[in-house]
């Protein structure tokens, strides 16, 4: 441009003119565009769990929580091993997203975006069972300390209520961290959206256009956010495990239990990411932002992990004859040779022996491998706690009081529902939401010509 | 007044840009960025934000309200349980941490609406999506004799393009 005489500089104006999108933009919102038939059957299957499970749930309120299997001596049945199941499914979200922000990781931005979703869903999922589980779902606020006429306040030295803030406060930052992430992708969507959608993201997006004041303040949101969910993510499944910990039932009553769960936690909630990813990946054609680095990444992670799960099985058993304490050492004994033995060596097998594969690099990237594994991790870890919540309970002190679980259609209904509750909305989100940060992934793409234009120099 | 934006495809040169208006005294800049690049907010205000006093804040309300919290409605309903005293620390700990955190990570995200001037009625007609894509501006308010001059800065900078948005 030549620059005008000053008295004809009202005639120049002119709009900023628009070259074509950037590479990134057409291939990351590529993925919310169009829905295919396998999408509305995989929504449709999702929904239709949920309202089975629904259902399952109207029914159980008119019967009554018996119909659960809820009988002496196992009153925490499968709907608190589902619980803390969800609970540990939520642990990666944070993990990916805070931790490895805190480390610098620059590989977690092709999957954070995709495991703060699920951090969000899976811990809405884990919350509905508590009221499932207590029946009285109407009700779920007695937990709560809330003003009222008879002056009573609930009792803060039960890990109960530990957990309610601890679920609830992670809920809320999991929530603020997903949304805070996502309002300059939404920015991006809404300079490039028509009709209905235009409207939602411009209302989402807050007016965000990436000033200076603007990143300077998301910025540092964002490094406050992750060191604030650092401890907060620890803390979360530590208080979950001491609801088992601080009880004197046998097989609960140990001080591993913390660092065990959270370490299982992480454990399960990367092999859910791969669970969702690897297919997210192939069927949008994301090859060239999930690579075989992220792959490599998250097995070492699995690898890591799943030895903690190993070595906390085996200290557990270890301590448990060491103790000489015989009805913790009844308890162990039984559960690997009593009525749960399949529950445990699954538990064993899926989740120390079978991720020792992950040794050799040629799995460590081998995808469908990668795939079945995850599936079998999160089959594994929901056993888990199968057998730490069922086995203890029903192998209690005194052998006139035992007894034998065995899950009931309810609750496998509603299990099934959960996951289909978690599925039709990560499904929702696929389809609205960049499922990949895509300003994450244009700072490295910037960061990499930058220092192209500086080696060309 | 006129407006000008300058088109620019690295963070360095718009940092370099951004430095040298300042010098020259220009005060009313502004910068759009496709991503978060440190260098380029802190060429326009190098002040660190000041999110943190209110993450801060949040922390010290969460950790007084939860301690408080507790203890109150402890002896407000005496219930003696396994013997421990009513205002027994350790327990109320974990609630006072958890308080901790939820109140200094809402307020952050309050920092985040206040000091980045969020929600935003009304977009500049300087910004525009390729900005969004993978271009950066600068964007100069300046009086109309210096048109050419901040033209030519901003093109010595490596801008791509300079366009007048506004006179």
């Amino acid at each position: 441009m030549t620059p005008p005489p000053t008295d004809t500089v009202a005639g120049m104006i002119r709009p900023v003119p628009m070259p074509p999108d950037s590479q990134t933009n057409r291939d990351l919102l590529a993925v919310m565009k169009g829905t295919s038939w396998g999408y509305w059957f995989l929504l449709g299957l999702s929904l239709f769990f949920m309202h089975l499970a629904g259902a399952i749930w109207i029914y159980q309120v008119y019967k009554g929580l018996g119909i659960a299997g809820y009988a002496h001596p196992v009153f925490w049945g499968v709907y608190i091993v589902t619980f803390v199941f969800w609970i540990g499914i939520a642990h990666a979200g944070t993990l990916i997203s805070a931790i490895l922000f805190l480390f610098r990781a620059k590989w977690r931005n092709a999957i954070n975006r995709g495991a703060e979703a699920m951090t969000v869903f899976a811990v809405l999922t884990a919350a509905q069972f508590l009221g499932i589980h207590v029946g009285r779902m109407w009700k779920s606020y007695f937990i709560l300390p809330y003003p009222n006429q008879r002056g009573l306040w609930v009792n803060f030295k039960s890990p109960l209520l530990w957990d309610t803030f601890a679920v609830s406060t992670y809920a809320t930052i999991s929530i603020l961290f997903l949304y805070v992430g996502l309002i300059p992708d939404i920015a991006i969507a809404r300079d490039r959206a028509t009709g209905w959608k235009k409207v939602l993201y411009t209302v989402l997006a807050l007016g965000w256009v990436g000033s200076s004041s603007q990143w300077k303040a998301h910025n540092r949101s964002v490094l406050h956010l992750s060191g604030l969910a650092t401890p907060l993510v620890l803390s979360v499944h530590s208080v979950v495990s001491w609801d088992f910990a601080v009880t004197l039932v046998p097989g609960w009553h140990t001080t591993i239990f913390a660092p065990y769960f959270v370490a299982g936690a992480i454990f399960s909630g990367f092999a859910m990411v791969l669970t969702l990813m690897i297919p997210i990946r192939r069927i949008f054609g994301l090859e060239a932002y999930i690579t075989n680095y992220h792959f490599d990444n998250m097995s070492r992670f699995l690898l890591l992990t799943s030895i903690i799960c190993g070595y906390a099985y085996a200290s557990e058993y270890f301590l448990s004859w060491y103790s000489g304490v015989e009805p913790e050492q009844t308890a162990f004994w039984l559960r690997a040779f009593g009525p749960y033995w399949i529950s445990t060596w699954v538990m064993i097998i899926f989740n120390t022996v079978l991720p020792q594969l992950l040794w050799f690099k040629k799995l460590r990237v081998n995808v469908p491998f990668l795939f079945v594994l995850s599936v079998c991790i999160n089959i594994g870890m929901w056993f888990e706690r199968y057998v730490i919540i069922i086995s203890s309970l029903s192998r209690e002190y005194d052998p006139a009081t035992w007894g034998v679980f065995i899950p009931s259609w309810p609750e496998m209904g509603i299990l099934a529902g959960s996951f289909g509750f978690f599925c039709t909305f990560f499904l929702i989100f696929l389809k609205l939401f960049p499922i990949i940060a895509i300003a994450e992934m244009k700072e490295i793409a910037i960061h990499e010509k930058a220092h192209g234009a500086q080696g060309a120099h | 007044m006129a407006r000008l934006v300058g088109i620019f495809e690295l963070p360095a040169q718009v940092a370099a840009a951004v430095k040298q208006l300042r010098g020259r005294g220009y005060t009313d800049i502004e910068t759009y960025a496709p991503a978060p690049f440190p260098e380029v907010d802190d060429a326009v205000d190098p002040k660190a934000s000041r999110v943190r006093l209110l993450t801060l804040i949040g922390g010290l309300v969460g950790v007084v309200t939860g301690y408080a919290l507790t203890i109150w409605m402890a002896n407000n309903w005496q219930i003696m349980v396994g013997g421990k005293p009513f205002s027994s620390i350790p327990p109320y700990t974990i609630i006072a941490f958890e308080l901790t955190i939820l109140f200094s990570g809402v307020l952050t995200v309050v920092g985040l609406f206040i000091f980045g001037k969020l929600p935003k009625f009304k977009i500049d007609p300087a910004y525009s999506p390729r900005f969004s894509a993978e271009d950066f501006g600068v964007v100069v308010r300046c009086r109309e004799q210096d048109v050419a001059e901040i033209d030519a800065l901003l093109r010595k900078n490596d801008a791509t393009e300079v366009n007048l948005v506004e006179s």
